[in-house]
């Protein structure tokens, strides 16, 4: 196999960095994707009710959390990076590597995220929420037994969509030393003509997120069916 | 309010095709147009701008962040000449991308060196420190360079410009090395022991090569920064122009008086 390997593409010298580069990859997208969807979804609920019409209207609350959200999903990943090496240094007590990655990642996704939950959220049953409220519902009761639950499925497609996000932010890691395939794309096969990295990276990436699409649509499949 | 819509895009049409063909402007200006990194290329360049306007000649000056794309918007044809790089980071380009680029003139050199915020003399550099070096290969190869030839590491091939971290054949202070890119170097001086960066990044973020340097290259240095261009414009009456220029008195006067000593002319 290996020598196969190394025939089809001579290019490739290291197939252990290689290696190291996906470990590097799917680390910071584990690690920003829990905390993006810990952050996310909670954030998305309070967008979801502070909107007009909602169980805790408030246009000011509202505005503010929408500029705020509007506002860094604008900044370009890269530049966002940048920005927040301060903010980023103070969280983690680096800039660089894999640690480093994180926070920006994170910052990055969880306002994205948090958009995908709202709209979830607003294809839920008004009738099922205005029912729960006449039982007397409390807001925690109705966010934790009616909302979340009706909304699984969205909320699991979010998700997905979320992580193929960030698996495209990841690129950006070989910036700051995080090593990741795109890292090995830019150097490799960007700066120094190698297409045989190019060539696998890029397989290597379409099998990734083929994978994290497949295990998304059957964990929103099963929650549909319910 | 169809007349309008239609008189609006036929001016905008019209407007595209009259700026399209720059050097088919009537007049006394012919233009040349140069790709540089920022600093110190475009600033020299911006600064001999005069020089070429006086002979008629339009020097448009495009920055690039990278060092790759100055050499294929040439090789492209869509930009005349370039100023950024080493004869030894343009061979390396010519021999991956089989072009034929070719040095014009030398112009200056810019001492790559290592900087430090935590330790004021090489010699106080802690076993296991950790080490910032570029990580594009021509860069990469030459901080690793410069750390061997004062002996901090010993490389398998110490004429190999392309050599890599995988080369180190003996690392007795057993430094950490982390390959980032060139750009970002001068932001991880409060991270990191020791950090190898290229002068013109050294000098945008406020560093003084002369001063602040801990490990320098000597002017004997292989990396004169040359102004190149093709085979087919090499004998451009414009370009010869440009290199008159860029090695003038007026240019070495610029670069003297810029720069204290950190970017030295070459000529």
């Amino acid at each position: 196999m290996m020598s196969l390997l190394q025939h089809w593409f001579p290019q490739i010298d290291d197939w252990s960095e290689l290696g190291q580069a996906c470990l590097d990859t799917l680390t910071m997208l584990g690690g920003s994707l829990a905390l993006t969807v810990a952050i996310g979804l909670p954030l998305g609920v309070w967008l979801f009710l502070s909107s007009p019409g909602q169980l805790k209207a408030q246009p000011a609350v509202y505005a503010l959390l929408s500029l705020v959200i509007n506002i860094l999903r604008s900044v370009p990943f890269i530049i966002l990076m940048i920005v927040l090496m301060p903010v980023t240094y103070a969280l983690v007590g680096t800039k660089l590597g894999l640690r480093g990655a994180i926070p920006p990642l994170v910052i990055g996704a969880a306002p994205f995220f948090a958009r995908l939950v709202e709209t979830s959220l607003r294809d839920v049953n008004q009738g099922v929420i205005e029912a729960s409220q006449a039982m007397g519902a409390t807001t925690w009761q109705i966010i934790h037994r009616v909302l979340l639950p009706e909304a699984r499925a969205g909320i699991w497609a979010g998700i997905t969509v979320t992580a193929i996000a960030l698996v495209g932010y990841t690129a950006m890691g070989g910036t700051i030393g995080a090593g990741g395939l795109g890292d090995l794309a830019y150097r490799y096969g960007y700066l120094s003509y190698k297409s045989n990295y190019m060539l696998v990276t890029v397989v290597l990436l379409v099998i990734l997120v083929q994978i994290l699409q497949m295990l998304g649509d059957r964990i929103v499949a099963h929650f549909t069916r319910r | 309010m169809k007349k309008l819509l239609v008189l609006l895009l036929l001016s905008l049409g019209l407007a595209g095709c009259g700026s399209s063909d720059p050097s088919a402007r009537s007049g006394h200006d012919q233009v040349l147009t140069v790709a540089a990194t920022a600093v110190p290329h475009a600033e020299i360049l911006k600064a001999i701008k005069p020089l070429l306007a006086k002979q008629g000649i339009d020097l448009q000056i495009k920055v690039f962040a990278d060092y790759v794309q100055p050499n294929e918007q040439v090789v492209e044809k869509n930009i005349d000449v370039n100023y950024f790089e080493t004869e030894p980071y343009l061979d390396a380009y010519n021999a991956q991308r089989g072009t034929n680029l070719v040095t014009i003139i030398g112009v200056h050199i810019e001492p790559f060196g290592a900087y430090s915020r935590r330790i004021h003399a090489i010699g106080d550099l802690p076993d296991g420190a950790s080490v910032a070096l570029p990580n594009d290969p021509s860069n990469d190869s030459r901080a690793l360079l410069l750390l061997a030839r004062h002996g901090l590491i010993t490389l398998r091939d110490p004429d190999n410009q392309l050599s890599t971290v995988k080369d180190i054949t003996a690392n007795p202070h057993h430094l950490k090395f982390r390959e980032l890119e060139a750009a970002m170097l001068p932001r991880t001086l409060d991270e990191v022991d020791l950090a190898l960066i290229n002068t013109n990044y050294a000098l945008s973020a406020g560093l003084n090569p002369v001063k602040d340097a801990l490990l320098i290259e000597d002017k004997n240095s292989p990396y004169v920064n040359y102004l190149v261009g093709r085979p087919d414009n090499r004998d451009d009456p414009r370009v010869k122009a440009l290199a008159a220029a860029l090695t003038s008195p007026e240019a070495r006067q610029f670069i003297i008086d810029h720069y204290h000593g950190a970017v030295l002319p070459a000529f």
